[in-house]
């Protein structure tokens, strides 16, 4: 791993000459210990005295009406305390995403319906003295289905004939109405192009495979106060919208999320059994957990959206893009959950990366009987960059233009208007590339493997590239909160919303507020995951918790600094602006005079300590990091097995402020979405619905021996001044630019180009075949 | 039906009672309250619940409780020495990035150890194949190979598992 560091040049990014004592290392992370004893308690690890265990009923049917459900022999079956159907839960439409009335999501789900849309959806709970006794329950209520015609793809959804699955006074299965993004004059450009392209990309259907399954245990106390603990990356949303559907005020809903074993954006849904077990344990008057099995994360979880992508762009013969048109189409799944922001996002961004002035793009997501597509990171952008970034390369090629040099001829620079519509910070994309171009010294690879002899075993080097928007920014309206609080003996508590994934955003925050008040890191103990106690966060997604909670975390940190300054200012009998904070020692900046911070604080003879408190709250609007991945593959000709061999992934973050932890995204990202690219796909059997492969058997991800080299490569080539120190996020860029890179590298490799994910050794076998037989 | 079983776990020797169809991962998890043992699947496809019986690494989600009569079972709390005591493994998870989430840590740390007792000192594609079925979705297992590495780097200086 590599850190170019380069002093910032903006006011509010501090001066040039700042030397940083925390921000910037690779301290240790704050919740590693407790990870690495198995001290530390995910949800599911919750001992609750007189614990029952839920478990959901699921259909067996894609499309259908209940017409019965008959479960009078499971509530027969001893040791069960409680079925719950349609008949017996509220009936209130909520928001599948708990981002209550945001634009990026939908109010289109019951906690149970009288009707299900899709195979798996639940139909009952059960709460049980044991899992084992559940299970059998499970098995006990049988339910009758009146079946109604369903369709499995986009294709079939939009045909007249169609079922609609959703009344929402839309076209035919639309989940909303279309996204249209018009800039410029797409016809002229297109009448100014030397070369037109137009081609049509196929998306298949990922799922994020976070290692621990959802789970939640529910416990109503004595005064009707649910405390809920639950694998979420949303804590403060699900804890809105339980309240509202179960009828509570908020401050009677306490979520609890302490150690949470992945998300990957798909834990900021809401999901059926949430509710069902805080019901459970309301009936039942006892604690109760639900945790899906594997096969439920599968059945009941959040994919990635399916989808194809009509994208038709013009280049005039320098390379310059004269117009872009693309036609997106998502698949929804059965329930609307993220689709409208997903499409957004992912439309909007092809209005960038590559300059282009006449854009023409539509985006629009199809509700289907198949499970639910959702947030994922990468969010829509995975999608439309595939598309623009292998159309790109064979531009090139036509051109005749070297592809990365057509890219940084077209590459976003600073001042140009973003997705979100603001003006993009620094030249990040360029340094990028021109980095990466360096460190794998592109002309020779690309001349080596020009110059390969024919041979059963072919390589080839690709390149992707991507930028990425920190913050949900328009889309929502987001906003960090965080509270610091000055302790007597010179310590400090950080209180702050934001989820742990797994990221290490919180002890990026901790350093964050030791830079800014100039303690040592292990000055600072951070507070987090309880939301009784800690300030309202939106939650941990759209790559912003560095940016947006670690913003907020400063500004706090910087009030509680101004405090302390302001209680040592007579004691050192000069001015507060003359003090300056290292190392908890406060000092008079010129002179020979100092104190410690620890003294200025505590409490003296007959008298309290100073109260300092800190409260900081940021509603950013957006920055974007950037990157570039270069990506060696060996595809052997006789299997059709596509290798990568080495991955050089190189990123703008403005600042890193944790740099193994930041290495750590970039890497898993690939890791996902050399998945994505080269063996992940949720299969639907498209004659009933029926999931094909839902297990970590079946669903291939790439493992240890899969996983070639990675060459991290980190630049702070152009700070935000939204992010703490210039900082944007990370989380979601590292899976975006992967994909393109190998498929790029494929057609360096062999010849032929694959317009679709996952590009599997049977597809390469048969386009080899195709090929030969063509030659021939 | 329960069944009175007794294993050594983590040095101390247990009796529980148990029903017969119960998982040891369960059974550690449940009646053993020792949840560092992770469940990621149940039915052996994820390394998550990982422990070590009788000198080998095995999927606890694989056995029946009842089979460990009589057993020893090394799990992740029994590794470090105490509060900020980590197991040279940990240690080296810690330094080098390898735990992000945490939920596969406690599978691959007892599988590390179970491949560092038999091979003290193996090869990047040996430590890959040990962990070959450990799923780890967060890091890439790049941060994992450097942790298990610098363990073995550190066996060969004279430190002991």
């Amino acid at each position: 791993m590599t850190i170019h560091q380069k002093p910032h040049t903006q006011d509010n990014l501090e001066d040039g000459k700042r030397q940083f004592s925390v921000v910037g290392k690779s301290v240790r992370r704050t919740d590693t210990f407790e990870k690495v004893t198995g001290l530390g308690k995910y949800s599911g690890d919750i001992e609750l005295p007189g614990l029952l265990y839920g478990k959901m009923k699921r259909s067996d049917i894609a499309h259908a009406l209940i017409k019965n459900i008959d479960v009078s022999k499971a509530l027969a079956l001893k040791g069960v305390k409680a079925v719950l159907t349609h008949r017996d839960v509220p009936r209130i439409l909520h928001y599948g995403s708990p981002h209550p009335r945001s634009a990026s999501c939908t109010r289109d789900q019951y906690i149970l319906d009288d009707r299900v849309r899709y195979w798996g959806e639940g139909v009952a709970a059960v709460a049980a003295e044991s899992e084992e006794i559940a299970e059998e329950a499970l098995r006990l209520i049988h339910v009758e289905y009146e079946p109604l015609p369903a369709v499995f793809t986009v294709a079939d959804a939009l045909k007249p004939e169609a079922p609609l699955i959703h009344d929402n006074g839309l076209d035919k299965n639309n989940v909303m109405p279309p996204v249209v993004i018009r800039r410029g004059d797409v016809e002229k450009g297109f009448a100014e192009a030397d070369l037109i392209l137009e081609n049509e990309y196929v998306l298949g259907r990922p799922v994020p495979g976070y290692m621990e399954p959802n789970v939640c245990a529910c416990q109503w106390d004595g005064n009707g106060k649910l405390t809920i603990w639950s694998s979420t990356q949303t804590a403060f949303m699900v804890r809105g919208i339980l309240a509202e559907v179960l009828g509570v005020p908020y401050n009677k809903v306490r979520v609890i999320v302490d150690h949470m074993g992945g998300g990957f954006g798909a834990k900021q849904d809401l999901f059926q059994h949430e509710f069902l077990c805080a019901l459970l344990a309301r009936q039942t008057g006892r604690p109760v957990r639900m945790e899906f099995t594997r096969k439920e994360t599968f059945l009941g979880g959040r994919t990635r959206h399916s989808g194809k992508i009509r994208l038709k762009q013009g280049f005039k013969a320098d390379g310059t893009i004269t117009a872009r048109h693309a036609r997106i189409v998502l698949d929804g799944g059965a329930y609307g959950s993220h689709s409208p922001g997903v499409t957004t996002v992912g439309t909007s961004a092809l209005t960038s990366l590559y300059r282009c002035e006449n854009v023409d793009l539509e985006g629009r997501a199809i509700y289907t009987n198949t499970p639910i597509a959702g947030a994922f990171r990468g969010y829509g952008v995975v999608q439309t960059y595939f598309a623009l970034d292998l159309q790109m390369d064979e531009a090139a090629e036509r051109l005749g233009i070297d592809p990365a040099e057509l890219r940084l001829r077209n590459a976003v620079r600073t001042g140009d208007l973003a997705p979100s519509d603001h003006p993009v910070v620094g030249h990040g994309l360029e340094a990028c590339i021109r980095r990466g171009l360096d460190e794998v010294d592109w002309k020779a690879a690309r001349a080596a493997t020009a110059a390969q002899p024919g041979g059963v075993k072919r390589r080839g080097w690709g390149i992707g590239c991507e930028m990425h928007g920190s913050s949900a920014y328009p889309g929502i309206k987001e906003q960090g909160n965080a509270i610091v609080k000055m302790n007597e003996d010179g310590t400090v508590t950080l209180l702050t919303g934001t989820a742990g994934l797994g990221t290490g955003a919180h002890t990026a925050l901790s350093q964050i507020v030791a830079e800014e008040i100039g303690i040592p890191f292990s000055a600072v103990q951070v507070v987090t995951g309880d939301t009784d106690i800690v300030p309202w966060d939106i939650g941990a997604f759209a790559s912003h918790t560095t940016y947006m909670g670690g913003r907020a975390a400063q500004i706090a940190a910087a009030e509680v600094r101004r405090q302390v300054l302001e209680q040592a200012a007579p004691l050192l009998e000069a001015a507060p602006e003359k003090l300056a904070i290292r190392e908890g020692i406060i000092h008079v900046e010129g002179a020979n005079r100092s104190i410690s911070l620890k003294e200025v604080v505590s409490p003296k003879r007959g008298m309290p300590a100073a109260q300092i408190v800190g409260v900081g709250t940021y509603s950013p609007t957006k920055s974007y990091s950037f990157a570039a991945h270069f990506a060696e593959v060996e595809v052997d000709t006789e299997t059709g097995e596509v290798a990568v061999l080495q991955v050089v992934p190189v990123h703008d973050l403005g600042k890193v402020i944790h740099p193994i932890a930041a290495a750590g995204q970039i890497e898993g990202g690939i890791q996902q979405g050399i998945g994505h690219t080269l063996s992940e796909d949720y299969v639907i059997d498209l004659t009933n619905g029926r999931s094909l492969n839902p297990s970590f058997v079946d669903y291939k991800m790439p493992l240890s021996m899969d996983m070639p080299p990675i060459r991290t490569i980190i630049l702070e080539a152009a700070p935000d001044p939204g992010g703490p120190f210039g900082a944007k996020g990370v989380g979601e860029d590292p899976i975006i630019a992967i994909g393109p890179a190998i498929t790029n590298a494929i057609y360096d490799a062999i010849g032929i180009r694959f317009r679709h994910y996952p590009i599997t050794p049977e597809q390469v076998l048969n386009a080899l075949r195709a090929k030969q037989k063509e030659a021939a | 039906m329960k069944r009175l079983v007794s294993m050594t776990v983590n040095g101390e020797e247990i009796e529980l009672a148990i029903p017969p169809y119960r998982t040891l991962l369960d059974v550690l998890r449940n009646e053993g309250r020792l949840t560092g043992t992770k469940k990621g699947c149940d039915v052996g496809d994820c390394g998550a619940c990982t422990v070590i019986m009788d000198g080998s690494p095995v999927n606890s989600c694989l056995v029946l409780g009842i089979e460990a009569e009589g057993a020893t079972i090394e799990t992740i709390e029994g590794q470090h020495a105490g509060p900020d005591l980590p197991h040279l493994i940990q240690e080296k998870f810690m330094d080098h990035g390898g735990a992000q989430c945490g939920f596969c840590t406690p599978g691959i740390i007892m599988m590390t150890k179970a491949l560092l007792k038999e091979n003290p000192n193996p090869t990047e594609s040996e430590v890959r194949f040990a962990i070959a079925g450990n799923i780890c979705r967060c890091t890439g297992y790049a941060k994992i190979v450097d942790a298990v590495l610098a363990a073995a780097e550190d066996l060969r200086k004279g430190r002991t598992l």
